[in-house]
This record gives C-alpha cells, structure tokens and sequence, in this order.
C-alpha cells in the first residue's frame, strides 16, 4: 500500500511517464529490494496501483448503491460513494482516470474494465425511460465519460474539497437522458438535501 | 548541409514525401531547408510514435523516419519532448482551425455543432499517427503537454457555451455550471478510447451519436436526434 502511494503521489506531480523506481521508494520510504520483492517493474507497480483503486471504487458503490431497488436513487448513491472515493483519494483516481489510457495495454483493459460497469449500472435506466429504446448506443461511455473528465480537471486544479458537492450536477446531468431534466432535477435536489453539503460555489 | 555525405541510396526506401533535398549545392533558401527539415522532423516523430509509442521512441527513431542526421534534430530541437511538443502543438492548431472554420460556417448554432463535430471526427479519421498523437500519446508525455492537452479541450467549452444564448429560462435552468465541460470530456473520452482502441477509421460513425448527445441538454432529445440523424 505505501508503494502504491508513493507512485500515485509521484505520478500526480510529475507525470507517470517521468516517474522512476528510484522516485517511488524514496517517497515510500523502502528500500529498493523492498520494491522488487513486490513488483517486477514500474509499469507493474503501476497495474497493480490501478487494479486496487479501481476495485476498491467499485466496492464502495455496490456497497452503497447494490441493494438500492429504485435506479435513479441507485444512480444517486453510486455516485456519491464514487466522488467520496476519489476525494478521499485524489492521486490514485487522477493516476488511473486519465493516464491509463496511455500506460500500455493492461492498464487500458482494466480503465475498460471499471467503465463498463458503471455503463452495466446506467444501462438499466434505459427499461425505466419512456424513450430507452431511442437512445444513442454510446451514450453510457459519453456519460460515464463526461464524469470522469469533471472530476480529472477539479483534481489537477486541487480542489478535492470540491468534488463532493458536484454531487447534485452530476446527478443532474446523468439522468436527464433517460428522465427529462424535471425529473432528474428533483432527484438532484432531495439526494442533496439528505446529504446537506451548502456551501456556494462559483463558475471555477 | 553536414549530413550531405550519408548515402543517397537510403533515401529510396522512404515514401515522396519524405524523400531528402538533394545533397550539397540544390540552391534552396536556407530557410527553406531548415523548414522542410523541422517539418520532416515532426512527421517522423508522428511515425515513430505511432510504432513505438512515445516511452519507447529514441531520437534515433525520429531521425530515421524522417531522414536527416541526429546532428541536424539538435539543431531543431533540444530533446524528444520539445519536438514533441512541436508536433502536438501543429495538430492542435490545425484541429483548431478546422474546427473553428467548420463552425463558423453555418449560422444556425445546433448546425453548426454538428459541422465542428464532423470536422473533428474527419481529421482524426484521416491522420491517424496524429490522431494517436494528439489525444493518447499526449497523456503521458509530460507536464507540459498535459497541461496544453487541458487547454485544448477545455477549449472546445465555448462552442457549446455559446448554446446558452436565446434558450429558455426552463432549458438554462437544467444546465448546470459543468454542463459543457460534461460534454467536451465526455465526447473525448468516446474519441479518445476508439482511437486507442486501432479503431480510429470508424470515428465517422460516432457522428450521430455525440451530435445527439452534445445537443440534447439545449434542444432537447427528439429534436437533437433529428438532427444528429438527418444533418
């Protein structure tokens, strides 16, 4: 776990690319051998820093949102453990959100991976839409990664205090697809005021 | 003209466009010849990297595809990250300026997304090196191009800002102050993960579908799909 820190910490300054074994132990605090005990290699190091965060991710939403019956209240839930999940951990989500699209094969299939499942969870909301049949094909990825991009760039501008409160726009922007703004609105604003987080914020 | 003395013979296995000057007195401009060489210099990077991906190209590589001496990359550029740079900044631009063109080019707003969008998707679609270049190899090229990578993309929110203006008070109110930048991530990562994916020649396809979605928050879902099917 602190080798795995130590490279998201590293790699959120500097770039993954630019990121070496001999940064990461030094920020781990470990010796050198400590590493190679773990991991073969950066790239591995890397995999495996990615598998965990997108794994654990994924655990808080089920944990959070499974066993939620109605789906735009699942939908809600899921994305609240998400936005708490990568504020809790910020170089780790920045780490895999982006640059695992450039840091080889197996990093890209496990970024696929943790996308489709947020697509399988959106997906169901297209049996509760009155026009789920018309939607376009792709428009899970496009959601899923429209999210994904809001959260990227209020991590490389440091503002995890943030991310949370995005909550009800995000909310929002997901579920107007399938439910009209109206509705996706209302569901924005009872699940904020169960979780009250005021606190105004200006446009960036 | 320092790597005149390399074999000429050498030339014959590039493709025309990046055939060598000829060696010694050709009578060019100098500036010319400089010219041409940075420019074969950035396209031999755009090849190289799409080979090798930007961690695994050397200069050596560079200086192969496009042809020239290593001695004539350093007089161009400092190191593999600035022609980088160089490189990503000239597909950026253009990107830009077809985009931009695309757009200005019709008068009605919905219309006019579909033409940028279209613009974009036939760029990337036709120069795959620089597609690859542009929106993957970008990410793990450093800060520096991270950073302009940002820009560039956050860029694109002011098409779609400019949706805004004349909407009705219940179509602002369902927009949310991260509405654009949703939609600009959201339409890159699509692009993006077909470009990674060696799918770059079926982006064209993706038209209907980022049109329907970029406009649906605006126009609404029936007239957004109308238009996103029928032009």
């Amino acid at each position: 776990m602190r080798i795995i820190n130590g490279l998201a910490r590293e790699a959120s300054e500097k770039g993954y690319r630019a990121v070496t074994v001999a940064d990461i132990v030094r920020r781990a605090g470990i010796a050198r051998n400590t590493f190679y005990e773990n991991f073969s290699s950066k790239e591995q190091c890397f995999l495996a820093a990615q598998e965990y965060a997108m794994g654990s991710a994924l655990e808080q939403v089920v944990e959070r949102a499974g066993s939620i019956d109605d789906w735009p209240q699942r939908v809600q839930a899921g994305l609240a453990a998400f936005l708490a999940y990568v504020a809790a951990k910020p170089d780790l989500a920045r780490t895999c959100m982006v640059e695992a699209l450039a840091a080889g094969p197996a990093s890209v299939r496990c970024y696929e991976e943790s996308l489709q499942a947020f697509v399988s969870l959106f997906k169901i909301g297209r049996d509760v839409s009155p026009h789920g049949g018309e939607l376009p094909e792709t428009m899970e990825e496009a959601l899923i990664g429209g999210v994904f991009w809001i959260l990227y760039q209020r991590l490389l501008l440091e503002e995890t205090d943030q991310i949370e409160e995005l909550l009800p726009e995000l909310v929002e922007f997901t579920l107007t697809p399938y439910l009209g703004v109206a509705r996706a609105r209302k569901v924005a604003a009872e699940g904020s005021a169960a979780a009250p987080r005021p606190q105004p914020r200006g446009r960036r | 003209m320092s790597d005149s003395s390399n074999s000429s013979a050498e030339s014959a296995e590039y493709p025309p466009e990046l055939a060598r000057l000829p060696p010694g007195r050709h009578g060019l401009p100098r500036e010319f010849v400089t010219r041409n060489q940075r420019e074969r210099l950035i396209a031999g990077l755009a090849e190289a990297v799409a080979e090798n991906g930007y961690a695994g190209t050397t200069i050596a590589h560079i200086t192969r595809h496009a042809a020239v001496s290593r001695r004539t990359f350093y007089e161009h550029f400092a190191s593999k990250d600035e022609c980088f740079i160089a490189a990503y900044d000239l597909v950026m631009t253009e990107l830009d300026r077809r985009v931009g063109e695309a757009f200005e080019q019709e008068d009605d707003w919905p219309q006019a997304i579909r033409a940028g969008i279209a613009a974009m998707l036939g760029y990337l679609a036709a120069e795959p090196h620089l597609a690859r270049l542009s929106m993957v190899e970008a990410l793990v090229a450093g800060p520096v191009v991270v950073k302009r990578y940002d820009a560039a993309i956050q860029n694109l929110v002011s098409y779609f800002e400019a949706g805004r203006k004349g909407r009705s008070a219940k179509v602002l109110a369902g927009l949310s102050p991260t509405t654009e930048e949703a939609l600009v991530g959201g339409m890159v990562s699509l692009i993006s993960r077909r470009i990674f994916a060696d799918r770059t020649d079926e982006l064209g396809s993706l038209l209907p579908d980022l049109v329907e979605f970029a406009l649906t928050p605006y126009i609404g879902s029936a007239k957004a799909a109308k238009i996103a099917r029928n032009g």
